[in-house]
């Protein structure tokens, strides 16, 4: 069994709940053991970084000294905590000066910031820790009679310097491991697009409009559902997709899934454990 | 980084170039015209377009000059990536091509077409126009050319990377805002505008900064970092557009925008609980009112689903929220120091 300490996200506590539920149904059936980490807070979402860069530091190192405190790499579900953790982590790494005043803080809960943590996405522990041909082994029921289209998100792919697992421009992560559950991907322009989750409350036709085009390829290309690594991108395509392509005047719609949904649906799951039945396109 | 591939080895091969082609005056509908010519390892795009140009049909348009990466005209998408036709070699791009032996050649996206590859730079000029995407001297004209005008070398770090620039419009075909609405202020403008705002010597910033937090300028980034990840001049154009956020926080407090507001509420919360709280973030951002004309028909299925976020009572605090609290007031100090240190 692999243990990693794994980080909350606000959106995973409050309205896509089902993503954490359903790692809680297959995680040890794939030899990993998830431990909660609930001192973690707010990432600051992409956010707080520039409303006080310091202080961001400070959070996120914090993040990722409650995870090197237990000897464990930190895994992430959410595409935009991933990236913003990541991106602190990088900035620490960097900065000796911002190493020291962070940690003089943190000694305060008698945490410290050493950088030997990895921030790691769900979707690559899978592929490079698990691997994909253990995950072919377990699958009991094969998407074969699926046709998916894999919506990667931004902060997954970029930016790359603070990424750098899968190449931005073609990545393939996600394709493979739709693979190996036996489904089949369609060719989606929009896999490295953007869903416009980040300005929904304040540029939101703008939003909407980006939602809508990465729905239309899905659809037009008769996709039977989209899935996604990210609950952000989930709740735009999905939370917000009848009002985008209202807007856009198309009248149709696409399931979508999360990553762990995906996974859970070949490992034998149904929809209504995995929470599928809480999306708000059915 | 390109991976060495049998394909690599080959000194000369031929390819097809297929490129996009649309007269207004004359074609009711773009198409596409493939050209397959000889070319030898090292080749750049744009030395192929010209030899095409030169041997094969003299009726393709395309903007080149420097052909060393300088100018910032031959911006062009190459196999579906927008980027200088100048620097991109031939072999680099084969490699990525779908359809092997094959390379698409089309226009920037974002932008008026106007024939071919050619497309019209007038709205982004417009743009920079309209941002004052220049220095205005805060000297007065009485001491000009009587004294230095001295800039730190830690002033002139802050835009270093942001005077690289070299107006290719890269970052425009990629953006996905601009994409959805042509009104967007664009990537190139707010790095133009974060380099003249960062700048001691001028005298609009607040005019500047104004005009950027209105509609359609510097909250309306969706930070999907398309623009950054494409920049030909490897310039970090999303610190640019944070760097604006941050002046305009600084400058303007975090009450005058949906931007700002939506921004703060993530400082407030994390302050207070170290969790988001989601429910109230639409009102925090843009009042009763929007929420109430925007959301209800929404969060009634959400209700349904029961996938509302919890009411603020309802969110708990992070384990260990009071020494936090304390560390992150800590933080908040040294934030006050720093500011006044820096007015000095």
């Amino acid at each position: 069994m692999k243990r990693y300490a794994y980080y909350l996200s606000c959106i995973n506590e409050s309205m896509t709940k089902e993503v954490d539920r359903s790692i809680e149904l297959w995680q040890k059936e794939l030899g990993l053991d998830f431990v909660k980490l609930h001192e973690g807070t707010c990432c600051g979402g992409s956010n707080l970084d520039y409303v006080s860069p310091k202080h961001f530091a400070l959070v996120n190192g914090r993040n990722i000294a409650l995870a090197e405190k237990m000897g464990l790499d930190l895994v992430v579900s959410c595409n935009t905590c991933l990236m913003t953790i990541r991106s602190a982590k990088k900035k620490l790494d960097e900065s000796p000066e911002l190493k020291k005043e962070v940690n003089d803080i943190l000694k305060k809960e008698g945490l410290q910031y050493k950088g030997t943590s990895e921030v790691r996405h769900l979707l690559w522990v899978l592929i490079d820790d698990v691997g994909l041909d253990t995950i072919r082994q377990k699958v009991k029921v094969p998407l074969k009679n699926y046709r998916i289209a894999p919506f990667y998100g931004c902060h997954i792919l970029r930016p790359s310097a603070v990424l750098g697992h899968d190449n931005p421009v073609d990545p393939s992560s996600l394709d493979q491991l739709i693979e190996a559950l036996g489904g089949a991907t369609i060719p989606y322009k929009h896999k490295n697009r953007c869903c416009g989750f980040h300005t929904l409350l304040v540029a939101e036709q703008e939003s909407l409009n980006v939602a809508a085009e990465a729905l239309q390829e899905a659809i037009e290309a008769k996709a039977d559902f989209i899935v996604t690594p990210c609950p952000l991108c989930h709740t735009s395509l999905d939370g917000y997709q009848a009002k985008a392509l209202k807007n856009a005047g198309i009248e149709s719609s696409i399931p979508v899934f999360h990553l762990s949904e995906m996974v859970g649906l070949a490992l034998g799951y149904s929809a209504k454990q995995l929470g599928i039945k809480r999306h708000i396109v059915g | 980084m390109t991976v060495p591939t049998d394909q690599h080895k080959e000194l000369k091969k031929d390819v097809t170039f297929r490129i996009f082609r649309f007269n207004p005056q004359v074609d009711s509908k773009p198409y596409f015209d493939d050209y397959t010519i000889p070319v030898e390892r090292g080749i750049t795009v744009l030395r192929s377009l010209n030899y095409i140009k030169e041997h094969i049909d003299a009726s393709i348009s395309f903007r080149a000059f420097c052909q060393a990466g300088i100018c910032g005209s031959c911006g062009m998408r190459i196999n579906g990536l927008s980027q200088l036709a100048c620097t991109t070699q031939v072999w680099d791009v084969l490699v990525k091509s779908k359809e092997p032996g094959v390379i698409k050649v089309e226009p920037l996206r974002n932008l008026p077409l106007i024939k071919d590859l050619i497309v019209d730079m007038d709205p982004l000029v417009g743009k920079m126009k309209h941002y004052s995407n220049w220095i205005e001297s805060t000297m007065p004209e009485s001491s000009m050319g009587k004294k230095e005008f001295l800039v730190s070398e830690e002033e002139f770090l802050r835009y270093d990377k942001a005077t690289d620039c070299i107006l290719c419009a890269s970052c425009v075909s990629e953006c996905s805002i601009l994409r959805a609405n042509k009104e967007y202020v664009s990537p190139a403008v707010l790095l133009k505008s974060y380099r003249m705002n960062a700048d001691s010597r001028d005298a609009l910033h607040e005019q500047r900064l104004a005009e950027l937090v209105k509609d359609h300028g510097v909250w309306d980034c969706t930070h999907c970092y398309r623009c950054q990840e494409t920049c030909v001049k490897s310039i970090p154009i999303m610190d640019a557009i944070h760097g604006i956020r941050e002046d305009a926080i600084e400058n303007r407090g975090m009450k005058d925008t949906s931007g700002s507001k939506h921004a703060e509420a993530f400082m407030t919360d994390i302050a207070k609980k170290g969790k988001l709280v989601e429910a109230t973030l639409p009102i925090r951002t843009n009042g009763v009112i929007w929420t109430l004309q925007n959301l209800v028909p929404m969060a009634a299925k959400m209700i349904m689903k029961r996938r509302t976020p919890p009411p603020p009572p309802l969110v708990k605090s992070a384990k260990g929220i009071k020494t936090f609290r304390e560390m992150f007031k800590e933080m908040t100090e040294h934030v006050k120091q720093d500011h006044k240190s820096h007015k000095k």
